[in-house]
């Protein structure tokens, strides 16, 4: 890529260098026709003076085909034409000769020269065609952004003589040029805002660094602008700009979507890396329950199949075995919180959504929950027209059972937990209340974090998961949860579902 | 339990839960067999006749929902599943797929055998169900389509008289929510959860004493539903 294409087609030294040759090339027809006079007649030395210009024409185009038009009507006159050496003419019709030579000569060459430019212009154009095309494959195959720029920085220097720089928007949204600049790169951040937040090309006509106006051309691409491309001309080329003002728009299109195209790369990349992550990540959590909870099902198991020996063991030992199966019940439950707030954490949970009755996971949790809540009444207010709601029961299940174990290890022995439920403002709001000592009151708020528990230390045990997983959950389904203490004593806490809208029943036909 | 003495196939991949199974299911009159992987547990499971599978659903060697699709090729034997709580999924696969009943761990000895007669008592008076069935203060006459609480007849509509034949007609089952829409609505309500869970709800209002708190009717969250008779517990 080294020819300059787009430059201007004849440099000054090379037409001068037509200008000589076409006096040469007249000059040599006329010595080697001198010897033919007398032989061939004059007509046909016109002939050869009218194929020197058609010649000419072909070869250096039109300024040294009119020259040697008019030097080969000159040269004929002077020594052919009787009388020779001499620029005079006995017979009058030669002028007539002269007009029509001069005539044929200046339209051969004119036509010559005409198809020889287009000849070129073609060629230019296959070639600027091929070098975008070059430029697009390697944008193609770029893999980074500085690729891209470096691709873009060669080829518009090699082409055009322009010296480029891109601008891309980083996190904050500003523009940051990808490669550093050279020192006496100068750049107008305000115009380069301006053409990447209008999506048109603006110009510099003020002086840029080199003196020439430099380009800021917007990268569009499908999605949106992607940054902006500067174009600054130097001394070499300093029209550059005006004059290839289409070619410059589709190069900044170009390269746009080249940049488009390593945006989706990175993004599909990224994506895959989560995927993989998660995936990891939940098998981890799913070996490590099943790590621990098989041990602590033969725990469970083994403490309880002692009361089953024969023959039967002693009363302590019966008691104990019964505390190691209350202790390892409790160690599971630590552990089945601790593996749902990583996996809740982890974001390894999707949601299984359906539409069903808050009334059945209320019966499910206190069916669940069985003998931890046989010590408290428990009476649950449900609305008789609540909707269907639509949330994971699995997940609010552990809402409503943490809420009710809490209720049921903070309040005394034979106190009421009272179960509420209804619909306001678009939400299922639903409150688990107790009769107990009631929340710290420095401390409603906190409680929904990790690891913090009302009383620090404390006789009853827990490390202050429960409500942290049920703010993970609530909020995954877009609710709310609140913690307050009642004006009558006891604590309560609320937490909402978004109601949305149910999915119609068809009712039968009443039989 | 009277009759000759059942046989259990045991398949669990963990030594100390086998041993605590076996030696509850002794205590129960069971002749136990224990199978360590999968496809040993096919192979007692072809030879030994059994009367029950319990089968954990984490075999090192062989997808548990596997074992049961391959088991269910030539078999009917009852399968009781053993599953940790995180994958209410694979137990809807496992007892879509033909098992019987689940159990979550951890769980006690007490439990399992609860679900262990329960299997077995169903597998011992197979369909014969008789023409009534009464639990808590309902009475069911299948042969004349008559529902009673307290003496007074309840209404049903069609579809929640076909849903409470089909629970009472599986005491104890789990029953998933796709087996019941598919039986009680058709192949093509699958997908229509909410159908069964305001169905559900309706016989909770006209056949339990507090329909929040049912105590025959019960809710196997994220899996399906459960009959519980009482009566005969």
């Amino acid at each position: 890529m080294n020819t300059r294409w787009f430059a201007p087609s004849a440099g000054t030294s090379a037409s001068k260098k037509g200008y000589a040759w076409a006096l040469i090339f007249c000059a040599i027809i006329t010595v080697a026709a001198m010897p033919l006079i007398g032989h061939l007649d004059l007509a046909n030395i016109v002939m050869l003076f009218l194929l020197g210009v058609l010649l000419i024409g072909v070869k250096f185009g039109r300024g040294p085909a009119v020259l040697a038009a008019f030097s080969s009507v000159a040269l004929f006159d002077f020594f052919f034409v009787p009388p020779q050496l001499s620029f005079t003419v006995n017979d009058a019709q030669y002028l007539v000769t002269f007009a029509v030579m001069l005539a044929v000569a200046l339209i051969t060459g004119h036509l010559t020269a005409g198809l020889r430019q287009q000849a070129d212009a073609a060629s230019l154009k296959e070639r600027r065609t091929h070098a975008m095309y070059e430029m697009a494959r390697d944008l193609a195959g770029a893999l980074t952004i500085e690729q891209t720029a470096e691709i873009v920085r060669r080829f518009l220097f090699d082409a055009l003589s322009l010296d480029v720089a891109l601008l891309l928007p980083d996190e904050e949204g500003e523009l940051r040029p990808v490669a550093k600049l050279q020192d006496d790169f100068q750049i107008d951040h305000r115009l380069a805002l301006l053409a990447f937040d209008q999506g048109e090309p603006v110009e510099d006509f003020t002086l840029s660094g080199y003196g020439y106006g430099a380009g800021y051309f917007p990268l569009n691409a499908p999605m949106r602008v992607r940054g902006v491309i500067v174009f600054v001309p130097n001394s070499q080329n300093p029209q550059a700009i005006k004059e290839q003002k289409t070619l410059l728009a589709t190069i900044s299109s170009l390269v746009g979507i080249a940049i488009e195209r390593l945006h989706y790369v990175d993004v599909a990349q990224a994506t895959q890396v989560q995927i993989v992550s998660e995936r990891l990540r939940s098998s981890i959590l799913s070996a490590l329950s099943h790590d621990l909870r098989t041990p602590l099902t033969a725990l469970v198991g083994l403490a309880d199949s002692l009361a089953l020996a024969k023959p039967p063991l002693e009363a302590t030992a019966l008691e104990t075995a019964e505390a190691i199966h209350e202790q390892a019940l409790r160690l599971s439950g630590l552990v089945g919180n601790l593996l749902d707030m990583a996996r809740l954490h982890a974001g390894s949970v999707t949601l299984r959504k359906e539409w069903q009755l808050l009334e059945e996971v209320v019966g499910a949790s206190i069916q669940l929950l069985g003998r931890s809540l046989a010590n408290h009444r428990i009476r649950v207010a449900l609305s008789r027209d609540m909707p269907l709601v639509e949330f994971d029961a699995v997940l609010v299940e552990r809402v409503l059972c943490n809420l009710l174990e809490n209720a049921a290890k903070y309040s005394p022995p034979g106190s009421e937990i009272e179960i509420a439920g209804e619909m306001k403002e678009g939400f299922a709001e639903v409150s688990v209340c107790d009769h107990g000592p009631g929340f710290p009151l420095d401390k409603q708020d906190a409680m929904f974090e990790m690891f913090v528990r009302g009383a620090v230390e404390s006789a009853t045990p827990g490390v202050g998961l429960g409500l942290a997983i049920c703010r993970a959950i609530v909020e995954a389904h877009g609710g709310t949860i609140a913690a307050v203490n009642r004006p009558e004593g006891g604590a309560c806490v609320m937490f909402t579902l978004p109601s949305g809208t149910p999915p119609t029943v068809d009712e039968e036909a009443n039989v | 339990m009277n009759g000759p003495a059942p046989n259990v196939v045991v398949v669990e991949d963990e030594k100390q839960i086998r041993r605590f199974v076996r030696s509850a299911l002794e205590t129960e009159g069971c002749r136990v067999f224990e199978a360590e992987t999968g496809k040993q547990g096919l192979v007692e499971a072809g030879t030994r006749k059994p009367d029950l599978i319990i089968l954990d659903l984490g075999l090192p060697d062989l997808d548990g929902v596997e074992f049961i699709r391959d088991l269910r090729g030539w078999s009917s034997v009852p399968v009781l599943i053993l599953s940790a709580r995180s994958t209410e999924n694979d137990k809807i696969v496992a007892l879509d797929a033909g098992a019987d009943d689940y159990l979550t761990k951890p769980f006690g000895v007490g439990e399992l055998l609860a679900r262990v007669r329960a299997i077995l008592r169903r597998q011992g008076k197979g369909d014969e169900a008789g023409p009534e069935v009464s639990f808590g203060d309902i009475q069911v006459d299948l042969s004349r389509r008559v529902v009673m609480r307290g003496g007074e007849p309840v209404h049903l509509t069609q579809i929640e008289y076909r849903l409470l034949c089909l629970l009472i007609a599986n005491p104890g089952k789990v029953l998933t929510h796709r087996h019941l829409l598919r039986e009680v609505w058709g192949p093509s309500f699958i997908e229509s959860n909410h159908y069964l869970r305001i169905y559900v709800g309706r016989l909770r209002q006209k056949l339990e004493v507090d329909p929040a708190q049912p105590r025959h009717f019960l809710t196997e969250t994220g899996v399906g539903y459960r009959f519980q008779s009482l009566n005969s517990n």
